[in-house]
Formats: C-alpha cells, sequence, structure tokens
C-alpha cells in the first residue's frame, strides 16, 4: 500500500477545454476517501505554463498526477503528452488520458508516447463518477506514487 | 453411254461449275459489300480491297482507301499497339479483337475494334481484317467509370459525414445527457412533481439520442473503420458471437446450433457482429417457447450463403425489405427495445463483403435469414 498520509493534499493536475467535464470531475470526486487540491488547465499551453510555474503559476505545485483529454485547442493533449515525456523534470509524473475519443489510433499513439493509462469517458453519469474515482484511487492510494518516493 | 451423251454429260458438268462458281462470287460479293462489318484486305501495310462499311466508319469513297497505308487512319499513340496486336493475332494468339482510336476524314476520332486473320490474296500474303465501330459503347463504358467513380466519392463522403456527426455529436450529448442526470440525482424529490417529471423526460431522451448515435456511429463505421479481409473460420466467428451473447442465451434458455461452417475471406470482427446481431435478434423476437437458432452453410462455386433460422414471432413478409433500413422498427420501444440500426449494419456488413441479405419469414412462423459471402474476397466498395 502506498504511504501516502494526510500530511499534504494529493495535487491533480485536469487538463481539459470542456467546463462541464471539469466540473464532473470534480463531482466524482467531492465526497471521495482522498484528500486532493483539483488545478485546471484548458488546453496543453496553459498546463505547460504551469507545469514549468510560468506567469501566474510562479507558485504552483507539481501534480502527483496529470488527468489529460485529447481533443483540445492550440495544443492538444497528445502533444502535451510528447513535451511532459520529454522533459525529464515532469516525465515521472503518471499521466490518465480521459477522454471521449475510442479510437484505436489514439489509444495506441498516446500509449507509444509513454501515457500511463488511457480511460475513457463513459457516457453514463454513474459510470463516469465510478470510472473517475476508482482512476483516482487506483494512482493515489494503492500504487506508490513517484512524487512521493523520498 | 454413247460418246455423245458423255460430252454432253461433261459439259452440264461444267456449266454447273461455272454456275456454281458464279453463285459464290455473287454470294461473297453480297457478303463482302453489304456487310455491317467494315471488311478489307491489306497487302504490305496497304489497302487492296475495302467494302462500304470500313469506306463509312473512316469517312471516305471506297476507292478513296485503295493504295492507302492502312496504319495512316490509325491515332497515331495507338499505332504500335495496333501492330503489336495485329501481328500476335496473325500469329494465332487470340480470338478476341483489339480496340483502339482512328481518325476520319472530318478528323473526328472514332474508337473501333478490329479482327485479323492472315489470307492469301492474288497468290501472295495479306490480311483480312474486320472492325466495328465502339465509339458508343465506349462512350458509355468512360460515362459508367465517371458515374461510378462518383457514386463512390458520395458514398465516402456521406459514410464519412455520418461517422463526423455521429463521433463529434456525442461530445455535447455527453453534457446534456450527464447534466440532466446529475439534476436527476441531486434535485429528484425535492423540487415538485412537475419538475420531476420533465427531468426524467430530458434523462430519458438523452439516454435514447445516446443510443442512437452510438448505432448510427457503429454503422458509418463499417465503411470507414473496417479491416482489411483476411481467412477467416466461420465457426469461431459464431463461437465469438455466441459467447458474446452468452448471457442473453442462458437467460431465455436458447439452443443455438451450428452446421460444419466453412472458411470465408472477411473481416471477423464485422462477421462477428453480424452472427451477434442476427442471433441476437432471433432471441430478442422469441415466442412463448425457448429460442431455437439453426445455422447452415451452402458453397456454391465462390458463394457461401448462410442462414439462420428461429421459431420466433415472426415478420410480415410486406416489411422483408424494409427492416433492413437504418433506424427502422416494427415495434414500439415498450414491446421491443432496441434503435432500429440492428439488421442495417448486418446488410452494410454483407454488402462489404459481396454479398445480399434476405429474410424470408411469416408471422408467428419464425424466420430464416439468408446471406451470402464471396469468398473470392474482393471487399466492395
Amino acid at each position: 500500500m502506498n504511504s501516502h498520509t494526510a500530511e499534504r493534499p494529493i495535487e491533480i493536475l485536469i487538463v481539459d477545454d470542456n467546463p462541464g467535464d471539469v466540473r464532473l470531475t470534480v463531482e466524482a470526486l467531492k465526497d471521495g476517501r482522498v484528500q486532493n487540491r483539483l488545478h485546471t488547465a484548458k488546453d496543453g499551453m496553459e498546463a505547460i505554463a504551469f507545469l514549468r510555474r510560468k506567469g501566474k503559476y510562479s507558485n504552483a505545485p507539481l501534480p502527483d498526477l496529470i488527468l489529460l483529454d485529447l481533443n483540445m485547442p492550440r495544443m492538444n493533449g497528445s502533444q502535451l503528452l510528447a513535451e511532459i515525456k520529454e522533459d525529464p523534470s515532469l516525465k515521472k509524473i503518471p499521466v490518465v488520458i480521459l477522454t471521449g475519443s475510442r479510437e484505436r489510433e489514439d489509444i495506441i499513439k498516446t500509449y507509444n508516447l509513454h501515457a500511463d493509462c488511457y480511460v475513457n469517458k463513459p457516457i453514463d453519469l454513474e459510470q463516469f463518477i465510478k470510472t473517475v474515482k476508482s482512476v483516482i484511487n487506483f494512482w493515489l492510494t494503492v500504487i506508490n506514487l513517484p512524487t512521493e518516493v523520498k | 453411254m454413247s460418246q455423245t451423251s458423255k460430252t454432253h454429260q461433261r459439259i452440264a458438268k461444267s456449266e454447273s461449275i461455272t454456275g456454281d462458281i458464279k453463285q459464290s462470287k455473287e454470294l461473297f460479293r453480297i457478303l463482302f459489300y453489304r456487310s455491317p462489318i467494315g471488311t478489307y484486305i491489306i497487302q504490305n501495310g496497304h489497302f487492296q480491297l475495302v467494302n462500304r462499311q470500313l469506306a463509312y466508319i473512316l469517312g471516305y469513297e471506297e476507292d478513296e482507301l485503295i493504295g492507302k497505308p492502312s496504319l495512316s487512319f490509325v491515332l497515331a499513340e495507338d499505332r504500335d499497339a495496333v501492330r503489336e496486336n495485329a501481328v500476335r493475332m496473325l500469329k494465332g494468339g487470340g480470338s478476341l479483337g483489339y480496340e483502339f482510336r482512328i481518325i476520319n476524314k472530318q478528323a473526328k476520332i472514332k474508337w473501333v475494334m478490329e479482327t485479323v486473320v492472315p489470307i492469301y490474296y492474288r497468290r501472295k500474303r495479306a490480311t483480312l481484317g474486320s472492325l466495328i465501330d465502339v465509339t458508343e459503347r465506349k462512350q458509355m463504358e468512360e460515362r459508367l467509370q465517371q458515374i461510378t467513380a462518383e457514386m463512390q466519392r458520395s458514398n465516402t463522403e456521406l459514410e464519412q459525414f455520418a461517422y463526423v456527426i455521429s463521433h463529434d455529436l456525442q461530445e455535447p450529448l455527453r453534457m446534456v445527457s450527464s447534466y440532466t442526470q446529475l439534476l436527476a440525482k441531486r434535485y429528484s424529490n425535492k423540487l415538485d412533481a412537475d419538475a420531476d417529471e420533465f427531468i426524467s423526460y430530458a434523462v430519458n431522451g438523452a439516454k435514447r439520442m445516446q443510443t442512437l448515435l452510438h448505432d448510427l456511429l457503429e454503422y458509418s463505421r463499417v465503411g470507414t473503420r473496417g479491416k482489411p479481409f483476411s481467412p477467416v473460420n466461420c465457426e469461431h466467428v459464431v463461437e465469438q458471437a455466441m459467447a458474446n451473447l452468452k448471457i442473453a442465451i442462458k437467460e431465455c434458455s436458447a439452443s443455438v446450433s451450428y452446421d460444419t461452417l466453412p472458411t470465408v475471406i472477411g473481416d471477423e470482427g464485422q462477421l462477428v457482429r453480424l452472427f451477434q446481431n442476427l442471433i441476437g435478434n432471433a432471441l430478442k423476437f422469441r415466442q412463448d417457447e425457448a429460442p431455437q437458432v439453426q445455422i447452415t452453410a451452402q458453397r456454391r462455386n465462390n458463394i457461401v450463403t448462410f442462414s439462420i433460422k428461429d421459431n420466433g414471432i415472426g415478420i410480415d413478409p410486406q416489411h422483408s425489405q424494409s427492416i433492413f433500413e437504418i433506424f427502422r422498427r416494427l415495434h414500439t420501444r415498450e414491446e421491443y427495445p432496441g434503435t432500429g440500426m440492428g439488421l442495417a449494419i448486418c446488410k452494410k456488413i454483407v454488402e462489404r463483403h459481396g454479398g445480399h441479405i434476405s429474410v424470408q419469414s411469416q408471422p408467428g412462423q419464425g424466420s430464416t435469414f439468408y446471406f451470402s459471402v464471396d469468398t473470392a474476397g474482393g471487399e466492395s466498395a
């Protein structure tokens, strides 16, 4: 089991251009067991600024987990993923692809870019909540996170 | 017999031979000059004899052509091919005519088909040629090719269109659906009875639209996202389809039996979907008794025809065509749930495999669905 305790909340970065989806994720995590702080970026450029603490993000924490949508304007999900996985200071952060796309090409492509897992946004609300909870639960309580290893 | 009568006989005989020769000359003249096929004799590359029809095709008078080099009427870029084809045919290779373009006197280009045979003419080697004007047929072929290409293009466009809309509409619809569900979850019994009713209609409508879009997307994927064809063992296919339907088969205690099934050339995933939809329908549209489904296959040349026979509620023959159209349903959603896409998807899959699908049925007497697969394995566009 993970050694995570209440000493600090888990930092989660959601990268998604759809505020509706972000809010659903927030709702799904509301009554979760895990103490968390959610940060959002609405496209790849904003996410990069957050991760590299540029501009208004100069005090941003390094996230423990990134939830990444694929279809976004400016810099899309797979471009951002490639950027993260090429950056030695960022590549250890687990990236969960959370997307509406069920395209085979998207799945293969993102795994080839070292995505840590690929999850479809379920169409049904209950399923969506369940899925988000189990993903967060797995990454934040079951496994050992790289950001927590002393 | 006397000498005189012998002489008489000889004369009579020679007169009858002369008569025969005269008759065949006349016959030849009529055949040659009146033939609706352009006919001619070429020696050393030049016309020696031509008939009226050839002169008509080339747009000249007959005597204008005599002594002219025959290749000079052939379109320059076709001359080499004509020479090669003629030589091959004169050596006895191939009995089909070859096609090329000529230019007539009015500088009009026409398509013709020629056959040639070697003959002796005035004791020297010569070529007897016959030629017909195939311009109209060629133009029709070209037009047909154009139309086919246009149809394929517009089909592909339509498929792409269906794919894009069904795919892109899912995102906003997921929002409508999620938030109406969230409203229902959080506020049912907290507002008034009307609000509960309205919300439940919105939730159900959004859910239904999701299944419609999902099925439309699947339908458009048959053409746009199909896998390349490979040999597929149909027994494995039926087993996979049955495994996918395991729960439904158990629930209604159905028995599904199948003969020895052949290997065909196709898209395995799509063939599984095809059998799954047809077996699934047999279970869904059942009567009171437990469903019995029998699957057989018959091969005839390259075509394998499968039949899926059930003991279900059957279909009125007047609907036997329309059931394969998209979103076509014969029952209310309360009687039988579904979007009416299942058989449309089946039809699309069968057509991609170069086959046809049909049904034979009477209400109350079960249905037998037939579909064929062309095992020669050409994917149809």
